[in-house]
């Protein structure tokens, strides 16, 4: 057996002690890193070869939304590579949202690296999952709502739905015990991230809002005001 | 002292106006008197030149030109208008003066008075003599004692006639004549054209006696004769006796002469050198009369405005004379003029006199009186009209000054208050000033409030994005700083280096949680604008979170008082409930363990009002209007979390999104501070 190729992360980050950082963490946790100051310099490299992850700042250089761009051209050459957004946490948290440009996460900067690693290996093994198929996986049932967490893929009724990877853990750690009052604090432990009360409200929104495309009663997740939220049946 | 009030005292200049008016009438007065003075003084020497030349037609007795002298028996002969009754009284007479006392002679007291008219000269005898004495029916003149009243004339044809009055019985009487027969004894004959009427008083008798011009020429002698005291002493009285008894009678004529000289208002007399009148025509009295008729308002300013009369020298009427220092000069040869007052309300009157010269020597004079009344009926026409307009346009003019600083004082009110109210209790600045549309001083000072203020409202946003712009530049550097710590610590440390990178962490840490707070505002904007409104029950939304924050905070007791039905409003329930963390957040800090939090929900007309009140330090009042801007923090926090007042702030910013309004205070009982958010119902 040979030992599996190094995966390939690229980061486009226009920063360049951040961008050092950010490579050195990775690689130390054995992924091949390739890293890009601009969307041009990313894009010639990309069409030459696809990595397998890309990390992707929103602000480049001159362009402060540059990453929008290079996730949407990205998207365009390949439908299944993962791309995780870095934002400067303010407001861009609900633009990127609302653009849905295919990313599969949003982090924000003040991610420790420990944690970018962490949910860098989460989507490796979402992909990997999702690629090997036919294998039993562990799923946790709450009526309509079905979670793989192996796959990290979450389906209600027959219907898939699409979360991102902090949204996945938030209905992760909500369906899990239902009827249990989460707070915001706990929400966040189980994403692996530090954000906002008002960040985490918006997750919680737009969470609310994608299974409500499915299904338009869906009112499962409830809030309990001055406390937190909690998945009822 | 008020605008309005400075402005009417400025003002009340305009009062200048009427008096600048009553002081142009009173000039005009002075000028109109002036005129009139010459005038009359022009007329007057015209008049006596006319007259000089004609002197037959003014002096009967062109020769006589001693002067007149009562003392010596010279009789004055008043004009009557009407042929009197011959009844003993002398009422009809219309002449006011009494009769003037006769020499005394050593006979009774006797008085008279001597009044003509155009065919018979009136004597009227008052006698003093209580007792009477008949005359006996056949009398002899040599013997009999009785009263009688002997008259001497001197007939036109230069002889005398020698007359007697006496009676058996009072009553109306004949005169009789008598004369020195050749004998030498008196004789008397009765003389029916000497009418006369005797009446008996108690204290004498009065005859009233009628003779015909005709009969008399210019000189008279009378003398009444007591029967008992006086023996009959029967003599015919000497020529002697007329020397001096002339008479002074108004020239035949001359009224009606004078009459086509003067107007109506004028009065002309002709006076002799002693200032007898000779004769006069016209009145003055016509125009008095008009002008007591002046209306009461006239009265009013004239007794202030006019010019004053009262220095002027009173002439009392008199009949038979003129007197003054006009007339004197006059007689001097002077024309003169004076004013003086007369009549019962003393108004001025304007006489004038020029002497009559004939032949070089002046033979009297004339006198012109005129009213000045009219002059004051013309001054107080134009006065009149003068001072209302004035008056009127004093009163508008005071009404415009008094409107417009009405007017200036509300608007400057208006901006004032509206500079007040500029920056309101939440720390929003209102940019719009009243006044500023209007072109004048007001406009522009209320523009340059409009300038202040958006000056102030930028320099204020500008602060307010502060803090987010900072936050947002120094994330990236301490991002580096993370993530290189987190680097290191993934290379190995030794224990000790391990400690200075968690020390550096936690700096790093904290240095996160700020500015994570200084952007907290800006990212509560964003979330806001975003937010959509549904139908929330803010009572089932306020029990839910105080159950919350009661679990959250055990060693708080946390009350809610809301009313027993629903509160529906329309919001963004994540908002109010994010709105409440805050204000609980706020109220639990300075709230002493142990202490209380009440949450209280009432419903009013339009809207609800919550208010949040605690047991802990009361707010100075200095601090209030300040609570709700963005990062004012001055109350020390208990606990070691940054605070930057950006809680209050996003009570605010939520508040206002939902149309309402942020308020702090304090408690009544002054325990605690109070925190009051006013949210529109539906």
């Amino acid at each position: 057996m040979i030992e599996p190729m190094k995966k390939q992360i690229a980061i486009v980050e226009d920063e360049p002690a951040l961008r050092e950082n950010y490579s050195a963490a990775l690689a130390r946790h054995g992924y091949l890193i390739k890293t890009y100051a601009n969307r041009d310099s990313a894009m010639q490299a990309f069409r030459l070869r696809l990595p397998d992850l890309a990390i992707i700042d929103i602000s480049l250089e001159d362009e402060a939304e540059g990453g929008f761009e290079l996730c949407r051209d990205l998207r365009a050459l390949s439908a299944e590579l993962p791309i995780v957004f870095l934002t400067a946490r303010d407001s861009e948290l609900d633009a990127v949202s609302g653009l849905r440009l295919g990313a599969d996460d949003f982090l924000t900067k003040d991610v420790s690296l420990p944690h970018l690693a962490a949910r860098v290996a989460a989507l490796f093994r979402r992909i990997d999952a999702l690629r090997a198929t036919g294998k039993a996986t562990e799923v946790l049932r709450r009526g309509a709502l079905a979670i793989d967490v192996e796959r990290m893929q979450t389906t209600w009724g027959a219907t898939p739905v699409v979360l991102s990877l902090t949204e996945f853990w938030i209905v992760h750690a909500l369906a899990r015990s239902p009827g249990h009052v989460k707070n915001r604090q706990q929400l966040m432990d189980a994403a692996s991230v530090v954000l906002d009360d008002e960040t985490i409200t918006s997750h919680i929104k737009r969470v609310r809002r994608k299974f409500q495309a499915v299904d338009a009663g869906f009112d499962a997740i409830q809030t309990v005001y001055g406390m937190g939220y909690r998945w009822v049946e | 002292m008020r605008i309005r009030s400075q402005l009417l005292i400025v003002g009340l200049s305009t009062l200048a106006l009427p008096w600048a008016g009553c002081q142009y009438a009173r000039e005009l007065e002075i000028t109109l008197r002036g005129s009139q003075e010459q005038a009359l003084r022009a007329s007057a020497v015209t008049v006596a030149d006319a007259l000089a030349a004609e002197p037959q037609r003014v002096f009967r007795d062109a020769s006589d030109r001693a002067p007149f002298d009562p003392a010596r028996g010279d009789i004055y002969v008043f004009p009557l208008s009407r042929q009197p009754l011959l009844d003993g009284y002398r009422d009809d007479w219309s002449v006011p003066q009494e009769p003037l006392a006769m020499p005394d002679d050593g006979g009774p007291r006797t008085r008279l008075q001597a009044g003509a008219t155009e065919r018979y000269l009136f004597l009227y005898v008052e006698v003093e003599d209580p007792r009477f004495e008949p005359e006996p029916s056949a009398v002899q003149l040599s013997t009999d004692h009785f009263d009688r009243v002997e008259l001497l004339v001197q007939r036109p044809d230069g002889t005398l006639g020698s007359y007697f009055f006496a009676t058996d019985a009072p009553g109306l009487i004949e005169g009789q004549s008598f004369a020195v027969a050749d004998d030498g004894s008196l004789q008397a004959g009765l003389e029916p054209r000497l009418q006369a009427y005797w009446l008996q008083t108690k204290e004498g008798y009065h005859l009233e006696i009628r003779i015909p011009l005709s009969m008399v020429a210019s000189r008279l002698w009378i003398r009444p004769l007591d029967g008992l005291k006086n023996p009959p002493k029967w003599e015919l009285p000497a020529i002697e006796h007329l020397q001096a008894g002339r008479l002074f009678f108004a020239s035949e004529g001359l009224d009606e002469l004078l009459a086509t000289f003067v107007r109506d208002g004028t009065r002309a007399t002709v006076v002799d050198p002693n200032g007898l009148k000779f004769g006069s025509a016209g009145a003055f009295e016509s125009s008095t009369e008009a002008a007591h008729a002046r209306t009461l308002s006239q009265d009013w300013f004239r007794a202030r405005l006019e010019v004053d009369d009262s220095g002027l020298p009173l002439r009392a009427p008199s009949p038979d004379r003129l007197e003054g220092p006009e007339v004197d000069a006059a007689l001097g040869g002077q024309v003169a003029t004076a004013w003086l007052r007369t009549g019962r309300d003393q108004r001025p009157l304007l006489s004038v006199a020029a002497p009559i010269v004939v032949d070089g020597v002046t033979r009297g004079a004339l006198v012109l009186e005129q009213s000045g009344d009219q002059l004051l009926g013309l001054r107080d026409h134009a006065l009149t009209r003068l001072f209302y307009l004035t008056s009127l346009a004093t009163a508008i003019s005071l009404a415009f000054v008094f409107g417009f600083a009405s007017w200036i004082g509300v608007r400057i009110g208006r901006l004032q208050s509206a500079a007040d109210a500029a920056i309101g209790p939440d720390g929003r600045i209102a940019l719009q000033m009243p006044e500023a549309a209007r072109s004048d001083e007001l406009g522009s000072l209320a523009r340059s409030f409009e300038g202040l203020l958006a000056r102030l409202n930028e320099h204020t946003q500008y602060l307010r994005t502060l803090g987010g712009k900072l936050a947002h530049e120094l994330r990236t550097p301490l991002t580096i700083v993370r993530s290189s710590l987190d680097n290191l610590e993934s290379e190995g440390l030794r224990e000790d280096q391990r400690a200075f990178v968690q020390r550096a962490r936690d700096g790093s840490q904290r240095l996160g949680s700020i500015l994570s707070a200084l952007g907290a505002a800006a990212r509560v904007e964003e979330s806001i604008k975003q937010s959509e409104r549904v139908n929330v029950d803010l009572r089932e939304l306020l029990m839910s979170a105080v159950g919350g924050y009661q679990s959250a905070f055990p060693q708080i007791r946390i009350e809610l008082l809301a009313p027993p039905d629903v509160c529906f409003l329309q919001g963004a329930p994540d908002l109010i409930v994010q709105m409440l963390d805050k204000l609980v957040d706020n109220a639990v800090d300075y709230c002493p363990a142990g202490g209380a939090i009440l949450i209280e929900l009432r419903r009013d007309a339009a809207d609800y009002r919550l208010s949040i009140a605690n047991d802990g330090p009361p707010i100075p009042d200095a601090l209030l209007p300040r609570l709700f801007e963005s990062l004012f923090e001055h109350r020390s926090s208990p606990g070691d979390k940054p605070h930057f007042g950006l809680g209050l702030y996003i009570v605010r910013l939520i508040a206002e999104f939902h149309g309402g309004q942020s308020m702090a205070g304090n408690r009544p009982d002054a325990g605690g501070a109070l925190f009051t958010v006013i949210l529109p119902s539906i």
